[in-house]
């Protein structure tokens, strides 16, 4: 039977015509079609690749904002702080400064009131000295004045009478 | 669902069609004994006469009953004078520059001539005959299809083509990065383009082999010279690839002396293996799309030979055996795919045992 049996007529045929398609596809076809499925494959995974990176770099560029942000709020709150502190140390100062001013006005015064209090307790010493020697002068019909002794002596009893008191 | 019903619908009066078509002689045959008795037709109608006659090779190309597309017949004398004419020439038994079809013996249906001493033989016979004329048919078809997938990525770079284009790249992706370059790696590049001529020539033949009416309907992978052609192509692939590796696996084996020296066991078996691998593949082509065929072929006889029976009986039989042809049909187009799937990749799986590398080799490449 001609189906079991090979024919040689058939063979020759099918041979010629295969090879001149292998032939035509394998020159043409096959391997540009083979080399777009390589090629958009690579393409597909590089944008895949692609795409995972800048989605890696958005949430990073996020992520840098935030820091940013956080850090320029602390800066923002330490410069307030440092303010409210020079605020306070300056109000400090003053208030130093003014209290030391006062203090020296205050020292200087009494100084000066000691003194005027001291010329004062001189002079008056000094009026009573002649004031008593008048008076002893009088009581004792004596002229004793200028009497340097004399007066020495009535300034010390009246020392005397000073530290007593 | 309407397109759905509608798509079934047209598949079903395709495939019933062509059975009904492959039966029209035998109609014809009884539109013109009508007058006569019906058992007469019947006990005239060769179920296996008529099967084997479309299931194989014929000079001219029957399409419709009578209607017949001639071809052209190339037969080479016994003298080794060269004849070219048409198909029309020999019809009906007639003789044309001392050529003829014999109508029995050795070389019943085929182109034969008288020699010198008047006995019959046979010439070179090298005519375009039905199946030759199909395989011309499937491999421009095959043609069209692959370049339209190259057209499109020529116009469009980077863009998946959709629709009829797309199913093709599908099937070629499908094959190439599933089947050839699973199997042969880095290599696959060099034989993709014999195993996907392979594979299309093949499944499209198969489909073509379906559609009953003129362009296709010739019982081509189902005839042992066109598979033939295919594993020896395999065969020379294989063989022509194989490694040093390979011969010396084949020739000196690596078992035990005993099996090899004095009596070459293993490397007969190995040498046997390297052409039962084409055989097997050769066979397993033929017998499953000749069977596919045979079935069909059958079941629409059945209508015909049960006409004798009476009107209840054929027409009973009429409907169960069109049901039946169609779901075989169906199931042929399914077959037609996995058998041109399975011998492209057992000869990737061939060609990749041919490339066989040392296992150090292969190691220190990866």
């Amino acid at each position: 039977m001609s189906l079991f049996t090979p024919e040689l007529g058939l063979v020759f045929w099918m041979l010629v015509v295969f090879l001149i398609l292998f032939g035509i596809l394998a020159k043409y076809a096959w391997p540009a079609i083979v080399r777009m499925l390589d090629e958009r494959a690579d393409f597909i995974d590089k944008g895949v690749v692609y795409a995972q990176e800048a989605k890696k770099d958005r949430e990073k560029a996020q992520m840098d904002a935030k820091a940013l942000l956080a850090e320029a709020h602390e800066q923002q709150l330490d410069v307030l702080q440092q303010t409210e502190r020079l605020k306070r140390e300056m109000i400090a100062d003053a208030r130093k400064s003014a209290e030391n001013e006062a203090q020296r006005v205050r020292v200087a015064a009494n100084l000066s009131i000691e003194q005027a209090k001291r010329e004062a307790e001189r002079q008056l010493r000094v009026q009573v000295a002649s004031l008593s020697l008048q008076i002893a002068e009088k009581v004792m019909r004596k002229d004793l004045t200028s009497d340097k002794s004399q007066e020495e002596m009535i300034s010390k009893l009246l020392n005397e009478l000073e530290n007593k008191e | 669902m309407k397109s759905y019903a509608r798509h079934i619908l047209t598949i079903f009066f395709l495939l019933a069609g062509a059975s009904m078509l492959l039966a029209q002689d035998n109609i014809v045959m009884r539109v013109d004994s009508l007058g006569q008795e019906v058992e007469e037709s019947a006990q005239a109608f060769n179920p296996k006469e008529t099967i084997f006659e479309h299931l194989g090779d014929e000079y001219g190309w029957k399409i419709v009953g009578r209607v017949t597309l001639p071809l052209p017949v190339i037969v080479g004398g016994e003298d080794g004078s060269w004849h070219v004419f048409s198909s029309r020439r020999l019809k009906d038994g007639k003789v044309y520059e001392g050529f003829y079809i014999a109508r029995g013996g050795n070389h019943e249906g085929k182109v034969v001539g008288t020699d010198a001493a008047g006995n019959e033989y046979r010439p070179y016979d090298f005519s375009i005959t039905k199946n030759v004329f199909s395989i011309m048919i499937s491999a421009l078809i095959t043609l069209l299809i692959v370049f339209s997938l190259v057209r499109f990525y020529r116009k469009n770079k980077y863009k998946a083509p959709r629709k009829g284009v797309g199913s093709v790249e599908m099937v070629v992706e499908m094959l190439y990065k599933e089947v050839i370059v699973s199997v042969l790696g880095k290599e696959a590049r060099k034989y993709a383009p014999y195993l996907l001529t392979l594979f299309f020539f093949i499944f499209i033949s198969n489909l073509m082999g379906l559609v009953a009416f003129f362009p296709g309907g010739a019982n081509v992978m189902g005839n042992m010279s066109i598979t033939l052609v295919l594993a020896v192509c395999t065969f020379v692939v294989v063989n022509v690839s194989g490694t040093k590796e390979y011969w010396k696996e084949i020739f000196w084996p690596d078992v035990p002396i005993a099996l090899k020296c004095p009596v070459p066991l293993l490397p007969i078996i190995e040498i046997f293996g390297v052409f039962t691998k084409p055989v097997a593949l050769m066979v397993r082509l033929f017998a499953n799309m000749l069977g596919g065929h045979l079935i069909v072929l059958v079941l629409i006889s059945l209508i015909f030979m049960f006409s004798a029976m009476g009107q209840v009986v054929v027409g009973v039989t009429t409907i169960f055996s069109i049901l039946f042809a169609v779901f075989m049909n169906l199931i042929h187009v399914l077959i037609g795919f996995i058998q041109a799937y399975v011998f492209m990749l057992l000869s990737t799986i061939f060609i990749g045992l041919a490339r066989v590398k040392r296992l150090s080799d292969s190691q220190s490449q990866n």
